[in-house]
């Protein structure tokens, strides 16, 4: 059975999207959790937010060892396998090219396009510290927006609720028994057929309409091999067990569909391009 | 085969407009978002505002948001021991959606809360493809849904805070500039 008019929705923007908690309506009481851990997500990871551990690591000199919470390093250490699983094609210190692309700010500190480390360079000390060995600048971007969803929904089932969905823009993730209607953004701005879905994670990325020109070049947030900028024509949408793979795999499927091919299996993942989701040029 | 563009662009614009798959969700109304917001206030009293349009140009000029119309939706929240804020209802537009939003600030003009009340999206012709939800086999998949024009959950939304945002910095201008001086 298809549930969904049961729930009660919340919506706020967060992530530079709007992120909407849906429960049942027994259960309302139970969103102020889900929403302070997405406000705890935003307020550490955010590349923009003053005060946040990403505001910390752009100022963070090589070999200084810096403090940051416990979430940011289980994302960081997220990346850091994924990283090294695709021979850094997955990498969070694209920060230095989105700066030069115009898509991330300087915020406060000049030079940023020239921290070119790679995830690489990111050591975890511990489960609160972190070292930089080369200058690099990192930005979770999808995939801090992931953890936030995963960390709500957990919030979520701590808080008594049985069943609902988290949606923060790409990325959304459907817990408990109860399957939900989900529909896929086409690349070209329509929708696809609602498909039913029950405890999983859906992300769907593309770079159609985030695209720039910088000194005549086509460039988008996306960053693949060679450090080139990835341009796709369709939406790519992965299911998941959780939502921070799920996003994840977004990116590395749409800058080598082969390469995630080969991580489906170990994520528990799937790739999900219907016909529907392509667009010719 | 006729395709749907060409129909749509054949019937009249009402028409098209129920065609069209649309995302629609009120989360709260002006009466049960101040609940929300000020859940300990036992008074809210109006306190909307015309803007001259002198006011209008300086706080756009403050904000780099444009001032897009004059009456401004605002209500001082109070409790038993006197101000505990400021409520401001206001409605951004995108290209495709619409989206009435309330900010709660704190007695220092602080954004406290930011509540979206409702949100209206639509979008473009739908294409059907039976061979792709076909792929949704196996028990992580639940029965073929009825075909519904109520949009709820969508993954990969084009959903932007972008306007919100601009409108927030507005907002905060008008607080500065007019509400805190009346």
């Amino acid at each position: 059975m298809a549930g969904g008019d049961d729930l009660v929705r919340r919506a706020q923007p967060w992530f530079g999207t709007i992120v909407e908690i849906a429960v049942p309506r027994r259960q309302e009481a139970a969103i102020e959790a889900g929403l302070a851990a997405i406000s705890h997500v935003h307020a550490r990871m955010s590349y923009h937010d003053a005060g946040s551990d990403l505001e910390k690591l752009r100022f963070a000199g090589v070999g200084e060892i810096v403090a940051v919470d416990p979430e940011t390093v289980r994302v960081l250490r997220f990346a850091a396998t994924l990283h090294s699983e695709t021979a850094g094609l997955f990498d969070v210190a694209v920060g230095c090219h989105l700066v030069a692309a115009g898509f991330l700010p300087e915020r406060g500190r000049n030079n940023l396009s020239t921290l070119a480390g790679s995830t690489q360079d990111l050591q975890i000390v511990d489960d609160t510290h972190v070292v930089f060995h080369a200058p690099l600048l990192i930005d979770l971007g999808g995939i801090a927006k992931g953890h936030g969803v995963d960390l709500a929904v957990a919030a979520l089932i701590a808080a008594g609720c049985d069943h609902g969905i988290v949606n923060a823009g790409g990325d959304l993730r459907v817990f408990g028994d109860v399957s939900q209607a989900i529909w896929l953004n086409r690349a070209d701005g329509g929708l696809t057929d609602p498909i039913s879905v029950t405890n999983m994670a859906v992300a769907t990325s593309s770079n159609r309409h985030t695209r720039a020109r910088l000194k005549g070049r086509l460039v988008t947030p996306h960053i693949g091999h060679d450090q080139r900028p990835v341009i796709a024509n369709h939406a790519v949408t992965i299911v998941a067990p959780t939502c921070i793979i799920a996003d994840a795999l977004t990116k590395v499927a749409l800058a080598d569909p082969e390469l995630a091919n080969t991580l489906f299996a170990r994520y528990g993942a799937q790739m999900i391009i219907p016909e529907s989701l392509r667009r010719a040029a | 085969m006729i395709s749907r563009r060409t129909f749509l662009g054949a019937a009249p614009l009402g028409l098209a407009a129920l065609s069209q798959p649309a995302r629609a969700t009120t989360y709260f109304t002006g009466a049960t978002v101040r609940q929300a917001l000020f859940p300990s206030a036992t008074q809210f009293v109006d306190r909307s505002v015309t803007l001259t349009s002198a006011q209008a140009k300086a706080i756009s000029k403050a904000s780099a948001a444009r001032v897009s119309k004059s009456k401004v939706a605002v209500w001082e929240a109070r409790g038993a021991n006197g101000k505990l804020g400021t409520m401001f209802i206001d409605q951004v537009y995108g290209k495709h959606e619409f989206i009435t939003y309330a900010v709660a600030l704190g007695p220092e003009g602080d954004v406290r809360q930011i509540e979206i009340m409702d949100y209206r999206e639509t979008y473009g012709d739908q294409i059907r493809i039976p061979k792709w939800r076909a792929q949704f086999s196996g028990k992580r998949h639940g029965q073929p849904l009825k075909f519904t024009k109520d949009v709820k959950n969508i993954s990969g939304a084009t959903l932007s805070c972008l306007h919100i945002t601009d409108g927030i910095r507005r907002l905060l201008a008008t607080y500065a500039l007019v509400i805190a001086q009346g």
